[in-house]
């Protein structure tokens, strides 16, 4: 379970988070949704522990991320919005690299990296170099890193942005599966279709706070509104609203 | 259920190690500078000394030397001096300044007519000194003017009935001290500033590649989200850029024995440069500044804030400990308990103490290693701190 508590954070003069708290239960797949600039990227950072909050808590499975940074992040598999690969290694090199950073080895890691190419459906371009991998290929081995070791929690930041229908699908699938087998998922996506589709909860930020939050269909019946798309609109356009008023 | 073992540090410090290595060890530019860069130095210098030494053999005026002239016919007595001293002449083309301005002739001489029939006249040299090897050449033919101008002297004097050395009241007489293996010894002493400069960018490409270029990349963030201490992250790839450097520093050193003991080969009046055991020893004092160089490098990569602001700041930071090095070469400076405390310059007395095969005192080796090792763990431990700030892994 990742849990999050008033938390606030600062660049210099920009507030991007100003006291955002939510809860992404296990066996639950969370979307945070929310305009570009509204905190999304800031607050995964600090749950996963780039980032420290100026005030606030971050939690994984109860583990406080500031406290003890290295236990909440072998909780968390992370597939955060920049992929970043090492184009002169493989991709099961990838996959192995970070299997060892979390301290597996040996046959185990090669039984649970033989298992990830074939879920993924890595198997062409396994022992290839990444030099050159298309979009869908680079997914699939920031996805195989994310999740080599196992984690009960998943963070995924855009987990389908630049994909064709078909690893779209293959992605979708594989959230699907980790839910049924009772992992914690946090994903932000722009996709209506895909949040819809997938989330069983969903916290709409806008400035850095959470602005509502609830199931899919209780948030179309508090904006009125059939089209998820148009129940972001809705409610963001209030949320706007009450901040002019307020100023 | 997740894998869960919490291996030590140095688990996770030789995970990160072998990939920095395996991963540079397949990119060409890595390669290129720890196998190709050390050799170009070493070749430079060997070439320099292998001319020298082939200019430099033999008896230089028993060689015959042709000047071009004009109006040497009316001159005999002079022309005649000159061919006896092995300075032989042709006739000098119309364009005989630019023929000299451009290098197609080391120097012209002019009598002119006037001098026909007499003991008092004036030669002029048309030469460009500005070209170093036109300078001995110039310098023979006016020292064996000079000797037939005292022969002139003398026999005036004489016919004169006046004492023996009266046209020349001051005789001098060179002793040249200099053997041709000194032109060695000079070639050899280029090599410590040669080599600290290649000490200085062996791990260069290593140490922005797995810093600044991560980041740039996008594979910082990816990497930071894994359970290992932030600063077993950067001793790691300090790690992987320090055997770069070490690399570097054995081809470099090895090129620098092999060629020059080829070149001082190619001629019988150069001496030997110093035995591998030497270049050795060299290599172990060295080891220090390795270090030095590599957390330098982490520190300035941690701070810059795109790859190519570091490669501007690290393609500079060579010439600092470089340039004292090659003042060393002309002024050389020795070892004294303060001087080799100096981080870099103790170990840049040292190898110049131990290529020029003198006797090191132990004492300095300690104060010298010490100083360095102190420095570069920490300035290590800065870049650390500053590799834990917020700004070096979020872009944007």
């Amino acid at each position: 379970m990742i849990e999050i508590e008033t938390l606030t954070k600062h660049f210099d003069e920009v507030l991007a988070l100003d006291g955002l708290s939510l809860t992404a239960p296990d066996g639950q797949v969370t979307g945070l949704i929310g305009p570009n600039g509204a905190g999304k990227t800031t607050a995964f950072r600090i749950i996963y522990g780039l980032l420290v909050a100026d005030t606030g808590i971050a939690r994984v499975d109860g583990v406080d991320v500031a406290h003890d940074r290295m236990a909440a992040q072998r909780q968390l598999g992370v597939l955060p919005d920049v992929r970043g690969l090492y184009p002169r290694l493989t991709a099961r090199e990838h996959i192995r690299y970070f299997g060892q950073l979390h301290g597996a080895s040996g046959a185990e890691l090669e039984a649970d990296i033989d298992d990830l190419v074939e879920r993924l459906g890595m198997t062409e371009f396994a022992d290839r170099l990444t030099k050159g991998f298309s979009r869908g290929q680079e997914l699939k081995v920031a996805l195989g890193r994310a999740l080599v070791h196992r984690p009960k929690n998943l963070i995924l930041d855009e987990p389908t942005n630049g994909l064709d229908v078909m690893s779209s699908r293959a992605v979708r699938d594989l959230i699907g599966e980790m839910r049924a087998a009772g992992h914690c998922i946090l994903l932000s996506s722009h996709i209506m279709s895909e949040v819809s589709a997938l989330c069983d909860r969903l916290v709409v930020i806008a400035n850095g706070r959470a602005v509502v939050e609830g199931t899919p269909d209780a948030l179309r019946e508090l904006a009125g509104a059939d089209d998820l798309e148009e129940v972001f609109v809705r409610v963001l356009g209030d949320a706007a609203k009450k901040a002019e008023a307020a100023q | 259920m997740n894998h869960q073992t919490a291996n030590g540090w140095f688990t996770r410090f030789l995970t990160v190690l072998m990939k920095e290595l395996r991963d540079h060890i397949r990119d060409r530019r890595s390669l290129t500078l720890a196998l190709i860069y050390p050799m170009l130095g070493p070749v430079l210098v060997a070439g320099g000394l292998f001319i020298s030494g082939k200019t430099l053999q033999g008896d230089f005026r028993a060689q015959y030397l042709t000047i071009a002239q004009v109006g040497i016919e009316y001159a005999p007595a002079l022309k005649q001096y000159l061919e006896d001293n092995n300075i032989l002449f042709v006739p000098a083309p119309d364009d005989k300044e630019d023929a000299v301005r451009e290098g197609r002739l080391p120097v012209v001489l002019l009598i002119p007519e006037s001098a026909k029939g007499q003991d008092h006249f004036t030669v002029e040299l048309i030469t460009n000194l500005g070209r170093v090897d036109n300078l001995k050449i110039t310098a023979r033919l006016t020292s064996t003017i000079s000797e037939y101008n005292e022969v002139v002297a003398e026999q005036i004097a004489r016919k004169a009935g006046l004492p023996k050395g009266y046209g020349s009241a001051i005789k001098m007489r060179r002793i040249n001290v200099a053997r041709d293996a000194n032109i060695a010894v000079f070639f050899y002493n280029m090599m410590p500033p040669l080599m600290i400069f290649m000490i200085f960018l062996g791990g260069v490409h290593l140490a922005i590649d797995t810093t600044v270029g991560e980041r740039e990349r996008g594979s910082l963030e990816p990497l930071l989200l894994a359970p290992v201490e932030r600063w077993v992250l950067l001793a790691a790839k300090a790690g992987a850029a320090l055997a770069f450097t070490a690399v570097t520093t054995v081809v470099n050193l090895g090129a620098f024995r092999l060629f020059m003991a080829w070149a001082a080969a190619s001629s019988e009046h150069l001496v030997a440069p110093p035995g591998w055991g030497v270049f050795a020893l060299t290599l172990i004092v060295a080891a220090p500044l390795m270090a030095f160089a590599v957390a330098l490098q982490m520190s300035v990569a941690v701070t810059s804030r795109s790859m190519k602001e570091a490669q501007i700041y690290l393609g500079l930071l060579p010439l600092v400990p470089a340039l004292p090095g090659m003042v060393m070469v002309f002024a050389p400076m020795n070892p004294t308990d303060l001087t080799v405390a100096v981080p870099v310059l103790g170990q840049m007395l040292l190898i110049n103490q131990l290529i020029a095969e003198q006797s090191m005192d132990p004492l300095h080796v300690v104060i010298a290693t010490l100083s360095t090792t102190v420095s570069a763990v920490l300035i290590f431990l800065l870049a650390a701190k500053w590799f834990r700030r917020e700004k070096m892994f979020v872009l944007g």
